[in-house]
Formats: structure tokens, C-alpha cells, sequence
């Protein structure tokens, strides 16, 4: 090498650069999927509808039964925690306490548990 | 003694093989360039699109009256029962500004809870004829709550005899 | 330039490279675009349907233009715990684009850091309802959300109240009373709620001809006050509001008579129908609480003698009788981003 002509090389470190450039582009776009992709499974994971959803069904519950425990309130219970165990994979339980007065209303205290493996929520509303 | 001014040449040749193959090493490992499709974002839409038309069948629209979900649950068979939910659930699909969006496919299913305590899925409106269960779905779910005497007649192990709360399952998707 | 320094150089690139790999915070901040106009979209969709905006009261919709930098975010939906119920108020205010900017749009619906072009528009039943921004490029982001909007009632006083609203000795008053603790009672779900902090009030007289006297052909409309009383202060009583009742402005009120507009002293013969829309604008600066009592009181003055028999009072409440209360009306809101 000793000898050789080295006047070239400066084409070699422009090649280089370029490849370089590229490498960081594709780098970018790849980052960029990631966003989308990050966002949609964090939405499809994250069961915002189906809490969403239990909230009104037990609010429909206490429309219906109030807090008293007989047989028909509690089959209709045992159908939500049934059906959201097999349908829906997540363990479900709420119940309804005696009614409070809250600020001139009376209404009752519900909690409401809701695990499905990957996301647990627990409230406590009034309704 | 044999001439080794070469072995510079062989060096150089070794560290641009070696510099070569660690290159495309950490340009295959880190750049695997996700397509739009592996991401999720149409299932995502077609969901939430799903998820929001249940939720608005479940709106009555007046106070105090029953929601049209409801309505279409109690009367299973009959007119305004599960072929009806189908096609207005469909129908709220589509809707947007401008043409339809034509190539959105359904299939609606109740899940109830039996007497013995087991859960059965039974289909609500009729069989999709294109439905082959290879499509990519998307499954949306709203609880309905039924009085005493619903749905009607159908199926025949759903208890009518008590209320209870049954789960409306659509599977929706493109083709 | 050596072979030594093409070396060196190449193996510092490649050590640069590796480090900005495995360092994959070093890019998250880096603003990508393209595939994440679905989710900016998405997100958008969800602070429209979903959102009342920011802030709650007094609404962000009611804002002037003066203090239009208050408004923080500009969600449409009726309240927090009715995601796409929207209201009609905020959606008429929402697709202003003569009031709000693309900046508006930008800072107070996308919140996206690099200026994203928009398109949002409102349809129902395949007509386009609403629109706004620019026309759609290939590859933009979209989201598709179902909603219903909410729409103000409107309290029509026809013909069939005459026999209960006229009455020959009448003092020729007529008061449409709004009573806040019945209207904002919290049993009573917000996507149903009668609301006039945040929607417009609407008192129709229509058939007016089964309201005068005899073979009077009409009725001199002298004014329209706001009266007000608080039923929780010791000893409560009407008392009338301050209003500029002489300046007409379309911002706070609309009164007509037989389809002319005019202020709320008109002293103007009136022979068919008298309409008013009292916004949600003016209701604010009535300063009511939810224990209210508001009074829309009609008095009418003939310089001879009364040419109408209108009398009484008519609640403005959930009776559907006294208050038409339109269907929720099933919509589409489309977003996309780009």
C-alpha cells in the first residue's frame, strides 16, 4: 500500500457518509412505526369500552334491584361475573351498599373490581 | 526469507470482511422496518368504530325509554330482533360523509349464563355466507340487561323466568 | 488522508452507531411522522368525542373572542360521563372557522408538536352536517367515530294552551319560568338534561291570533324582561335583571315578531308568532345558581284597551308538553390527520 496512489480515498469516505445517512433514515422510519404501532396495541389493550361498559351494566343493576340481595338480583350478578370470566377473560365483582347521603342525594356506594390479566381496575362510585 | 510486504494487504482485507459483516449485522438486527399492516392500527379503528356504534344502539334517545339494542335482544326472532341489529349495527358502520363504507362484514352472538351455571354463545343474526372464521375480526361486547319473559323464545336453554344480563358479541371486519 | 484515518473513522462510525441503537430514547423524541397520523388522529377523536373541553363552566364555547386564549381544549361531548353525546352548542362553535383558526385547531384539539393538517367533519344519515380544514391528500390518518348529538328543545306555545293561558282580566303577562334546581337536578342523566347555561332557551308563541281579544287583529308587544329569584335567601321575591333590553345582539338573544327581528323593548304590534332564543351567553351574566329561579316575562300594553288575553305561566321543564325535546340524533365525526 506503501506505494499506491491514495488520491481516491476521499470517494470511499463519501460512500461511506452516504451509507451512514441512509442508515440513520431507515433508523427514523423504523422509530416511527414503532409510534403507530405502540399506540394502537396500547389502545387495543387497554379495555377502556369494556370497563366503560361493566360501569353501566352494574349501574343498570342497581336501576333495577337497588342494593337488595334476593335471588333474582344475585343470578343477574352471577351472569356478569360468569359471562365476563368466560367471554371476556376478566374476573369481575361489584357490589352495592346500603344508600348515603351524598350532598342531599341519597345514593349508594358501589365498588367494582375488574382484573383482566393485564389491566386491574377498582372504583368505588356513588350512584 | 519470503518477501512479506503483502501481509498488509491481507490485514486490510480481514478488517474490511470483519467491518463488512458487522455492519449488516447491526443493520439487520435494529432496522426491521414494520409495515403499516403488522401495527395494529386497523384492528384499533375497527374497534373502537365497533365498540362506539354497541354504545349508541345502548343510547336511548329519548329518557326513560329502552335503547334500541335492547330492544332488538328481548325479540330475538322476530322483526326488529337479531337480523335487525345486525343490519342496523352494519348500517351505523358504514355511515360516513360521503359513499358508504361497503366492505364491512358482521356477525352478532348472545352469550348467556344456563341454569346449571355454564355459558353458552349463540347466534343472533344469520350466518354471514362469505364467513369462513380465517378473517381478521375484531369482537365487540355491550351488556344488555332483559326482564322477565326475554329474550323470546330463542334459544331455547336461555332462562326467561328471571331477569338476567346476557352479552352481545359482534364480530366485525373487513373484506 | 491515510489508510489509518479511514480506519479509525470507520470504526468510530460504526461505535457511533451502535450506541445510537441501543439507545432507543435518543430517537423518541425525534418527531416522526407518517404512521403516527393514525394515532394523532385516534387521539384527536378521542378529546372531540369524548371530552367536554377545557374549560367546563363557563364552557369553553362560550368564550369571546377576546378571551378566546382561555380555552384550552375543545371537546364537544355534553360531559365527562357521556362520551359521544355531543352537544349542538359546542359543535356549532367547534366548525366556526371564521372564529377559530388552524393555529386554534392545532393547540386546542391536536396538540400535536409539528403543525399536522386537518380535516374534521360532521355527518348524519350521508349528509355532511359540518366541515372543516383542508381537502385529503393520499395516506392521511384517520379515526371514525359514531356519536349522537344532542339538540336544544324548544317550547312551543301553540293553540292548544289557549283555553289555559288566556283569561279575560288578564294583566296582559305572560312569564316562561325556568326553575334551575328542577332543570339541573342531578338524577337526571346529562345526555337528557335541560341545561340553559349551555344551550340556547327556546320560547315559541306560535297561532298568537287564538290569544287576542276578540276581533283584535293584534297585540302591541311592549317587552321582554328577565326576572330572577333566589328561593334560598329569607324572604325571596322576583326581582328584575339588569339587561340592555334597547341593543339587539344576536350573541345573547334573538327575539322576532311575525319573522322580524328586534330587540327586547319593541313596543311592536305582533299578530302571529313571537320567537326567542335566549343563549346560553346571556344566561351567564344573569349570574344564576342552581337554585334559581328565572322568569322570561312577555307584558303586553295597548294605548285603548287589552287586545290580548295572555296570561300565566308556563314551565320550562321536562313535561313534554311544555318543552319538545328533540331525539338524540345519530352522527358520525370523521378526523384525519396529515
Amino acid at each position: 500500500m506503501a506505494c499506491m496512489n491514495e488520491d481516491g480515498q476521499w470517494i470511499v469516505l463519501m460512500g461511506l457518509l452516504v451509507a451512514v445517512g441512509l442508515f440513520f433514515l431507515a433508523l427514523i422510519i423504523n422509530q416511527s412505526a414503532l409510534v403507530g404501532q405502540t399506540t394502537a396495541e396500547g389502545v387495543l389493550e387497554f379495555p377502556k369500552n369494556d370497563i366503560r361498559d361493566l360501569r353501566e351494566a352494574v349501574f343498570d343493576y342497581v336501576d333495577e334491584f337497588d342494593h337488595e340481595e334476593d335471588t333474582e338480583s344475585k343470578a343477574v350478578r352471577d351472569d356478569i361475573i360468569a359471562i365476563s370470566l368466560e367471554r371476556k377473560n376478566a374476573v369481575v365483582n361489584f357490589s352495592v351498599g346500603d344508600p348515603e347521603d351524598i350532598s342531599g342525594r341519597d345514593l349508594h356506594p358501589i365498588t367494582i373490581h375488574y382484573n383482566n390479566g393485564v389491566t386491574e381496575y377498582d372504583e368505588t362510585v356513588y350512584y | 526469507m519470503v518477501n512479506d510486504g503483502g501481509q498488509l494487504y491481507t490485514m486490510e482485507g480481514v478488517a474490511a470482511g470483519l467491518i463488512m459483516l458487522l455492519t449488516a449485522y447491526i443493520v439487520i438486527s435494529t432496522t426491521s422496518v414494520y409495515t403499516p399492516g403488522d401495527t395494529h392500527i386497523p384492528d384499533m379503528q375497527l374497534e373502537q368504530l365497533g365498540n362506539d356504534v354497541l354504545a349508541m344502539m345502548d343510547t336511548p334517545d329519548r329518557d326513560g325509554e329502552e335503547s334500541q339494542l335492547v330492544g332488538f335482544v328481548k325479540n330475538v326472532t322476530g322483526p326488529c330482533g337479531g337480523n335487525d341489529l345486525w343490519d342496523e349495527f352494519l348500517d351505523n358502520c358504514k355511515m360516513r360523509a360521503g359513499d358508504e363504507d361497503d366492505n364491512l362484514h358482521a356477525q352478532a352472538y348472545l352469550s348467556y349464563r344456563r341454569s346449571d351455571g355454564s355459558v353458552d354463545t349463540t347466534p343472533l343474526s344469520s350466518e354471514d355466507p362469505e364467513f369462513t372464521g380465517r378473517e381478521n375480526t375484531v369482537r365487540v361486547t355491550r351488556w344488555v340487561q332483559l326482564p322477565v319473559g326475554s329474550p323470546s323464545d330463542m334459544p331455547p336453554d336461555v332462562e326467561t323466568t328471571r331477569p338476567q344480563a346476557v352479552l352481545v358479541e359482534v364480530l366485525l371486519w373487513r373484506a | 488522508m491515510s489508510l489509518d484515518f479511514l480506519a479509525g473513522f470507520t470504526i468510530f462510525l460504526l461505535a457511533l452507531i451502535m450506541v445510537v441503537s441501543m439507545v432507543p430514547g435518543l430517537l423518541a423524541g425525534l418527531e416522526s411522522s407518517g404512521i403516527d397520523y393514525d394515532a394523532v388522529a385516534y387521539r384527536t377523536g378521542v378529546i372531540l368525542a369524548e371530552d367536554p373541553g377545557w374549560p367546563v363552566y363557563p364552557p369553553w364555547e362560550m368564550k369571546t373572542d377576546a378571551y378566546k386564549d382561555e380555552i384550552e381544549r375543545m371537546g364537544l361531548a355534553v360531559s365527562k360521563e357521556t362520551p359521544n353525546i355531543l352537544l349542538s352548542t359546542k359543535v356549532n362553535a367547534f366548525f366556526n372557522d371564521s372564529f377559530f383558526a388552524e393555529e386554534d385547531y392545532r393547540s386546542k384539539a391536536i396538540f400535536g408538536d409539528i403543525p399536522y393538517s386537518y380535516n374534521f367533519s360532521l355527518s348524519s344519515g350521508g349528509v355532511l352536517l359540518n366541515q372543516t380544514g383542508d381537502t385529503l391528500p393520499p395516506g392521511y390518518g384517520y379515526i371514525r367515530r359514531v356519536v349522537k348529538i344532542k339538540e336544544p328543545g324548544v317550547a312551543v306555545i301553540n293553540d292548544s294552551f289557549a283555553s289555559q293561558y288566556t283569561s279575560s282580566s288578564s294583566a296582559q303577562n305572560f312569564t316562561v319560568r325556568l326553575n334551575f334546581s328542577r332543570l339541573l337536578n342531578a338524577s337526571i342523566d346529562p345526555a337528557y338534561r335541560i341545561d340553559p347555561r349551555t344551550e340556547p332557551v327556546n320560547v315559541t308563541i306560535t297561532d298568537f291570533s287564538e290569544y287576542l281579544n276578540g276581533s283584535c287583529s293584534d297585540a302591541t308587544l311592549k317587552d321582554v324582561t328577565f326576572w330572577k329569584m333566589d328561593p334560598t335567601t329569607p324572604m325571596p321575591r322576583f326581582s328584575r335583571i339588569p339587561f340592555s333590553y334597547n341593543t339587539m345582539d344576536p350573541n345573547l338573544y334573538n327575539l322576532s315578531l311575525d319573522g322580524t327581528p328586534t330587540d327586547l323593548a319593541p313596543e311592536t304590534k305582533v299578530a302571529e308568532n313571537i320567537t326567542l332564543v335566549l343563549k346560553p351567553a346571556a344566561t351567564s351574566l344573569f349570574t344564576l345558581d342552581q337554585n334559581s329561579i328565572l322568569d322570561i316575562r312577555f307584558t303586553f300594553e295597548d294605548t285603548d284597551y287589552p287586545h290580548t288575553n295572555i296570561t300565566g305561566i308556563h314551565h320550562y321543564d321536562y313535561n313534554a308538553t311544555n318543552v319538545t325535546r328533540p331525539d338524540l340524533k345519530p352522527a358520525v365525526l370523521e378526523v384525519a390527520i396529515w
